[in-house]
């Protein structure tokens, strides 16, 4: 990357001589300016798509009856909620929310840890680590099928076929997706931990503090704000899961997630209103998590000096 | 064919970046629009057959300047076949001519008044010599919405050395496999038990098979009379019974040909469609010699019933070039066509006349063989595929069938956990609620 | 840079057993994160008929998966890769210019809205993209965008966009703004400041943004299956759906492994060449205090 501008070299035609308040005026206008193209594509792509889908789910609307259509207020709301297999589907969405985000927060913590004080080889575990994180998930979901699958698979016989039945495929979408997102989570932790102080290690340890302790009561209350950070990014993406199960059950068995569900409805079933309805559900319980993240557990609103990324 | 301004050279400084970005902004729908909008290109959707390409090829080769058909690839899975042209449909696409249609499909696009009438000569030309039931298939409401490209019925393949008269009914083949399994020889039955429409059709092959009915005649009221609930309780037999592959509810096609083609193969029966000819010997050249087919099994005193699959190629009703659509669809659907897609790739024709045709056909494959193939060679079970056609089943005609597709696997997997009352209640409410279209797919 | 600078601790003694476990630990992590990969390559190389051996390494290695895609029908492959190459560099190219424009502004201006605006590209980071899919698809009919590559580089930009102004306005704070401050007292105007000064400072977070952008891209896998219908503009990872195996009911392990393989070459040539920086953008905005 080359930018060639000579930082000293600034151009003198304009004296400051402007009063501050006109300064001010200006750095605002320009920080306007600025922002605007990027509020104006993101608000193009999501505010109505937001609005229309929340239309849509007052609507009967299935697109094989088109003449059927009409508004219907809150019945896809009540036909969604009390159905059995949106519930399954949220049962198994948190199910894998959560033991995914709990296995990746240990794994991830213990890489973060050999990354940081990895005496040999730092560089080439940093570097290997970040494969799972930049490969493509549809090709790492195929590899994991490819590798379940019965026929090809290596580590299946030919008699067992463990993505046809819940619980093992629920056990092998959880590890593909730990599998790809452990690393992320390391990344951010590892970046927590260079916060700790070293002599306040130190000081612990001359203290008599055991290993564990040095870890519970020095470094993760240090390390909380990080932690918090990552755990928030991780769930909200964890409840999105679609990807992986897309390629490696598509959703059979029980195994779909709300995401796959909503997918189904709305392009395998086109029932824009039902579907759209649990678009809309999707969004509210992933605002909640959010809220609960920031709220309750005190997580820094990211953004405020304390960002984070999906 | 213009591409993206990059030739991997750095970007230095934002003129130049932006330049390459807008350069990159007006060549994008350029790439697009390649292509398109010449006044006579027909496309054609359809899934990536091994035919197509030479049916669209004779095509294009007789109808000269009159119209080009395009092939525009579709996923492999049915579902996502179906999901590319509803989507695009449902938006009033006029880019999309002529339509794959899976043999299930065509009531659901029919009646969102998605295809064409095949009205007059077009009719004509499209039933005569069809065969009746996949005729049905294209026919909504006595409407003929679409013209036949092939047809397909399972068969029951099973190993002449190990059973050199094969079962008549489920029963006995219960009974035989099970002799079979006491000698320690070879024994399961294969079927499509997976949860996907496969299972769909086992299970309809069964209720028809036992003279059942799971909708009414109309499609609108689900029946799920004594005939579907003796195919539940077979269905569930069968899957407890021991004599199946434990691997029963990962079945699908792929998985049964290749396990009854093992060299250590436990099977001795399998149910699946004519290609399992032509797939075996380049699996197992022994176990191929000792393949043979049957008619499937009955049930319940009644001849087993097979179910019809197969594709119908319709003319979008949003098609700007409806006649010239028209045109191509009965060309890509001709009796020459037909009988080259028998012989090269393996569908059964629906056209009657081409199971009693016996001239050969110039060489599928020119550059492995010379070979000069007719009927015969490539179907010598064109007789039973036809036995079976006469009497075969439609699956339920219906809008909705994707719907109730969807349930009626979800509710029959694993085939091993059906109770049969509870089963048959399940599939009662749900599949009348997907009739409403008030349900919610899984 | 807020890169996390670990400093080794003599809390570990005694190297030579150290080492040795560390070793040890090392080839667990690079099993660990090679063995999809691995598995994937392998089957690549597979040939047909050794496919379903269940071995994990081919016993006879061979490219015909690869000339398979390379070749015969091209626009299965080729004419996707292409799409995916180019839709990922030009919606990597608006993003990172949009998002280093906000960055800026929210890391150095002082502006009512600015609140708003971290909330909103946290709202849009958090969107679940299910959502869109519909209403993008009938608005993206209507404008004539649907199976283009634009209409594809919108959705990309608007949700690669909050991971690039956080990743960038957190660089871009680390940036020595005194040397702004310097300029300005020279007399530059904040825009002369900014395109002449904190740019170049800016170049490296700008660059390593882009990757981890482009990284996200080419990651897409909803938009790619729901916002295309042809060549025109499909994406690799949704035309893997469309390869098909030799007949109906077989599947296409071996040439989609091979195309598998190959959209994985650029995230390890990208994780060879800028891991540090990879490293530093992912760690960057992550914490702070």
């Amino acid at each position: 990357m080359t930018v060639t501008a000579e930082p000293q070299k600034a151009a003198p035609e304009t004296k400051a001589k402007i009063g501050l308040s006109e300064g001010k005026r200006a750095e605002r206008r320009l920080a306007w300016w600025l922002c605007a193209p990027a509020v104006i594509v993101m608000l193009a792509v999501t505010a109505w798509p937001i609005i229309y889908s929340i239309w849509l789910s007052l609507q009967r609307y299935d697109l094989r009856f088109p003449n059927d259509t009409e508004f219907v207020g809150l019945d896809n709301y009540i036909a969604v909620l009390s159905n059995g297999y949106w519930w399954t589907a949220f049962g198994v969405t948190m199910l894998i929310t959560i033991v995914s985000v709990v296995i990746e927060l240990v794994l991830g913590m213990t890489l973060a840890l050999i990354m940081h004080r990895a005496l040999v080889g730092r560089g080439l575990v940093r570097t290997v680590s970040l494969i799972p994180y930049g490969i493509v998930t549809v090709v790492a979901a195929f590899s994991w099928f490819y590798a379940w699958d019965q026929s090809s698979g290596y580590l299946t016989g030919m008699e067992s076929a463990p993505l046809t039945s819940q619980w093992s495929s629920l056990f092998i979408i959880i590890l593909a997706e730990v599998w790809k997102t452990t690393p992320f989570m390391a990344l951010l932790l590892m970046a927590g931990l260079a916060l700790v102080p070293e002599d306040l290690l130190k000081a612990a340890s001359m203290d008599g503090a055991s290993a564990w302790q040095r870890f519970t009561k020095v470094m993760v209350p240090v390390m909380k704000p990080a932690i918090l950070v990552a755990l928030l990014f991780r769930t909200l993406d964890a409840f999105r899961i679609f990807d992986n199960i897309f390629v490696l059950t598509k959703g059979q068995n029980d195994t779909s997630s709300v995401s796959m569900q909503a997918y189904n409805n709305l392009l395998k079933g086109l029932n824009l209103g039902i579907g759209s309805t649990m678009s809309v559900l999707i969004f509210i319980a992933v605002a909640i998590i959010a809220f609960l993240f920031i709220k309750v557990f005190g997580t820094a609103a990211p953004g405020s000096d304390t960002e984070g990324r999906r | 064919m213009g591409i993206a301004p990059f030739r991997g050279q750095p970007v230095t400084g934002r003129r130049r970046l932006f330049t390459a970005l807008a350069a990159g902004l007006v060549a994008a729908p350029m790439v697009a629009a390649c292509g398109t909008e010449q006044g006579n290109i027909i496309t054609l959707y359809y899934a990536d057959q091994e035919y197509v390409p030479g049916i669209v090829a004779t095509c294009n080769e007789q109808a000269g300047d009159e119209y080009e058909i395009v092939h525009r690839v579709l996923p492999r899975d049915a579902d996502g076949q179906r999901e590319q042209m509803v989507r695009r449909l449902a938006a009033e696409d006029s880019d999309l001519d002529l339509l794959g249609l899976d043999v299930t499909w065509v009531p659901e696009f029919a009646e969102a008044g998605w295809l064409a009438e095949f009205t007059g000569s077009n009719k004509e030309a499209a039933s005569e010599d069809v065969l009746e039931i996949p005729l049905e298939t294209a026919t909504w409401n006595d409407k003929l919405y679409a013209a036949t490209m092939n047809t397909n019925v399972q068969l029951l393949w099973y190993d002449k050395t190990l059973t050199p008269t094969p079962p008549e009914t489920w029963e006995e083949m219960l009974e035989m496999s099970q002799e079979l399994k006491d000698e320690g020889k070879p024994y399961e039955i294969l079927f499509t038990g997976a949860q996907y429409e496969g299972l769909v059709v086992a299970f309809n092959t069964l209720v028809n098979s036992a003279g059942g009915h799971i909708l009414s005649e109309d499609g609108t009221k689900v029946e799920m009379d004594s005939g579907a609930m003796a195919a539940l309780r077979m269905l569930q037999k069968v899957a407890t019974s021991g004599l199946v592959s434990p691997s029963l509810s990962a079945s699908q096609e792929q998985q049964i040909h290749e396990a009854f083609a093992a060299p250590d193969t436990k099977a001795a029966f399998q149910i699946n469609w004519p290609y399992v000819w032509a797939v075996t010997p380049t699996l197992n050249e022994e176990k191929a010699e000792n393949l043979a087919w049957a008619p499937l099994p009955g049930l319940d005193g009644h001849p087993g019933a097979a179910t019809v699959g197969g594709f119908d190629i319709g003319v979008s009703a949003y098609s700007q070039k409806k006649d010239l659509a028209f045109k191509a669809a009965l060309c890509l659907r001709s009796a020459e066509q037909q009988k080259y897609a028998a012989i090269c790739a393996g569908v059964p024709p629906t056209l009657e006349s081409l199971y009693s045709d016996e001239t050969p056909i110039a060489p599928c494959k020119p550059e492995v063989s010379q070979d000069r193939l007719s009927m015969a060679d490539a179907y010598p079970m064109k007789e039973t595929i036809l036995d079976e056609l006469e009497t075969a089943s439609v699956r339920p005609l219906t809008p909705v069938y994707q719907n109730l597709s969807t349930i009626t696997s979800k509710l029959l997997s694993p085939p091993s956990d059906i109770n049969v009352n509870q089963t048959a209640g399940e599939l009662r409410e749900q599949l009348n609620e997907a009739l409403q279209s008030q349900g919610v797919l899984p | 840079m807020a890169v996390a600078t670990p400093t080794r601790t003599p809390v570990l003694s005694t190297p030579g057993g150290k080492k040795a476990t560390w070793t040890l630990i090392n080839i667990i992590v690079v099993v660990y994160a090679l063995f999809p990969v691995a598995w994937i390559v392998s089957l690549s190389l597979k040939s047909s008929e050794s496919l379903t051996d269940k071995n994990f390494f081919p016993v006879d290695p061979t490219f015909e998966h690869y000339e398979t895609i390379f070749s015969k029908e091209s626009s299965l492959f080729i004419r996707p890769l292409i799409n995916s190459i180019g839709i990922s560099l030009i919606a990597t190219l608006i993003a990172v210019v949009l998002g280093t424009m906000a960055a800026y502004a929210i890391a150095r201006l002082d502006f009512p809205g600015k609140r708003a605006l971290i909330g909103f590209s946290l709202l849009v980071a958090m969107f679940p993209q299910i959502s869109l899919v519909s209403p993008l698809f009938e608005m993206e009919r209507v404008l004539g965008l649907f199976d283009t590559w634009p209409g594809l580089i919108l959705p990309f930009v608007t949700f690669a966009l909050p991971l690039a102004i956080y990743t960038l306005s957190a660089f871009f704070r680390e940036i020595p703004w005194e040397l702004e401050k310097a300029a300005k007292m020279d007399g530059a105007t904040p825009g002369q400041a900014f395109r002449r000064v904190i740019a170049p400072l800016a170049a490296p977070g700008v660059f390593t943004t882009a990757i981890l952008v482009f990284i996200f891209c080419w990651n897409d896998f909803l938009f790619s299956i729901s916002l295309t219908s042809t060549e025109a503009s499909r994406t690799v990872p949704a035309a893997l759906a469309f390869f098909t195996g030799a007949s109906q009911f077989e599947s296409p392990t071996g040439p989609l492994s091979a195309a598998a393989v190959i959209i994985t070459i650029p995230i390890i040539v990208f994780v060879l060449f800028f891991q540090r920086r990879i490293v530093a953008g992912l760690t960057s905005g992550a914490v702070k205090g």
